[in-house]
């Protein structure tokens, strides 16, 4: 269990995808304007991080492993993945508009997310097993909302800012970002 | 030869898989919602500027009602259509029926923008963080501030500052009346009123609040109520909360004598504002023309 938590927090902190990893970056700057759609691209992610975990690992331990086609993951994994976030979108599509209103226009951007791929890869490099490759997607994706989040907030307040006219807009954007990175170069070594 | 043959087939194999499993997912998954297509193409003849202007957040969720009950579109059409009225007449058609006509709203700026400014003002350029200090830093404690939160907010552009007075004025032709800019005033001078009003007051100074040291601008109301005595027909109403004129948007009536006799020459004309025919008030046509 304890070891569980360790894989949670260290991809949700330590490791995290955005400002450690650096994968998942253009969400992270496409996506951050409002607070509101920064929180449903987040929760988005981290569902298809989820799901995808879920999938490509029986698909890399059950089948390229033992026919000894471990080279081939990135295509596969890709192929997967897409297809599998074709299926959710079109599952929420056509039973809750709602939900797809909410969740389901950020579905097709995520497809081939290199977050998403990213943390397959790292499930498998790791060798974690099916429950702890599940609980470090959990991890990444609470994490890459939780800097999603911190990131829109902090860019909703940088508007009512008056920065030189040079720094407007994206530099500005890039600037906060290298802080934010350097403040969470605090948790390393933690777990 | 053994492996790459291994790797061509896994590869297709779990293409193939991928590929069934779509396909039998977009064949036994629920039929996509009928009315979707419909919403889509209802939202085609929206003006797409998501003010929310009808009550509905954005004009995706207006489709969406309409779609469901056409009624929706009689009883409450989108405010911003119902300028357009070409645009209109088309979606009439489409939906086969007629909306109410409806007297559209349009937003008005009570404030005429001569108080003097009494203080430099260096911080965040917004109203909302300037009206913070002392209720802001014009003379007026309810004068516009001309930062431009109304500006920033208006989905047509039809505000704007007077470079000269730094006030905020309106633009009647393009202004779709959505009510934006009167949450986003922080001195709370913008309203809505109906568009065949014919005047306003152009200020929004209130006795009954006074803040000692604060005075009205040489523009401002001075409370002598004569707009209500020279009005015959109860165009003019005292508004005794705020203690100032008030114009009764039910009947949209037009004050002539109160426009004529106001000794501070506040009470603007609208766009809509027609000139009384010739025998029953001559004097106006002696009247200040309108800033």
């Amino acid at each position: 269990m304890s070891n569980l938590l360790a894989i949670f927090l260290g991809m949700a902190l330590v490791n995290n995808m955005v400002l450690v990893k650096f994968l998942g970056l253009c969400p992270f700057f496409g996506v951050s304007k409002k607070l509101s759609s920064a929180f449903s691209m987040g929760i988005a992610v981290l569902l298809v991080m989820l799901v995808a975990s879920g999938v490509t690992w029986p698909v890399y331990h059950l089948l390229l492993a033992p026919y000894g086609v471990e080279f081939m993951r990135t295509v596969i994994f890709i192929l997967v993945i897409a297809s599998l976030v074709q299926i959710i979108e079109m599952a929420i599509k056509r039973t809750n508009l709602t939900l797809y209103n909410a969740f389901g226009i950020y579905l097709p951007l995520i497809t081939t997310n290199c977050a998403v791929l990213g943390i397959t890869f790292i499930n498998i490099d790791q060798t974690y097993s099916f429950l702890e490759s599940l609980t470090a997607a959990l991890g990444a994706g609470a994490g890459f909302t939780l800097v999603l989040i911190i990131m829109s907030g902090i860019r909703e307040r940088l508007g009512l800012a008056d920065p030189p006219k040079a720094f407007k807009g994206t530099p500005i954007a890039f600037i906060t970002a290298m802080l934010l990175g350097l403040s969470f170069l605090a948790f390393n070594g933690m777990v | 030869m053994m492996q790459t043959t291994i790797t061509i087939i896994l590869l297709s194999l779990i293409g193939f898989i991928a590929g069934l499993l779509i396909f039998l997912a977009s064949k036994f998954l629920p039929k996509e919602d009928e009315s979707l297509g419909e919403t889509v193409r209802i939202k085609e003849f929206l003006p797409g500027a998501d003010c929310g202007a009808c009550g509905h957040p954005g004009c995706f969720a207006y489709a969406q009602a309409v779609t469901k009950d056409k009624q929706v579109f009689a009883k409450t059409p989108c405010p911003t259509l119902a300028q357009d009225k070409e645009g209109m007449k088309k979606l009439e058609t489409y939906l086969g029926l007629k909306s109410e006509a409806k007297i559209g709203k349009k937003a008005v700026v009570h404030c005429t923008g001569q108080s003097e400014t009494l203080a430099d003002y260096r911080g965040i350029e917004t109203c909302k963080a300037a009206s913070q200090l002392a209720s802001g830093f014009k003379e007026c404690p309810y004068a516009c501030l001309g930062l431009g939160d109304c500006v920033a907010v208006c989905p047509t552009g039809a505000i704007s500052i007077n470079p000269e007075r730094k006030v905020a004025v309106v633009d009647w032709e393009t202004c779709i009346g959505c009510g934006l800019c009167v949450e986003a005033c922080s001195q709370g001078l913008t309203e809505l009123v109906p568009a065949n009003m014919p005047q306003y007051l152009g200020c929004n100074y209130q006795a009954a609040r006074d803040i000692p040291g604060r005075k009205r601008c040489p523009d401002g109301c001075i409370h002598c109520k004569i707009c209500v005595k020279v009005s015959q027909n109860g165009e003019v109403t005292w508004d005794e909360t705020k203690d100032l004129p008030h114009f009764d948007p039910e009947k949209c009536l037009p004050a002539h004598a109160a426009i004529e006799k106001c000794p501070r020459q506040i009470i603007k004309k609208t766009a809509t504002y027609k000139e009384p025919s010739a025998i029953s008030i001559s004097a106006v046509s002696k009247s200040k023309p309108l800033r």
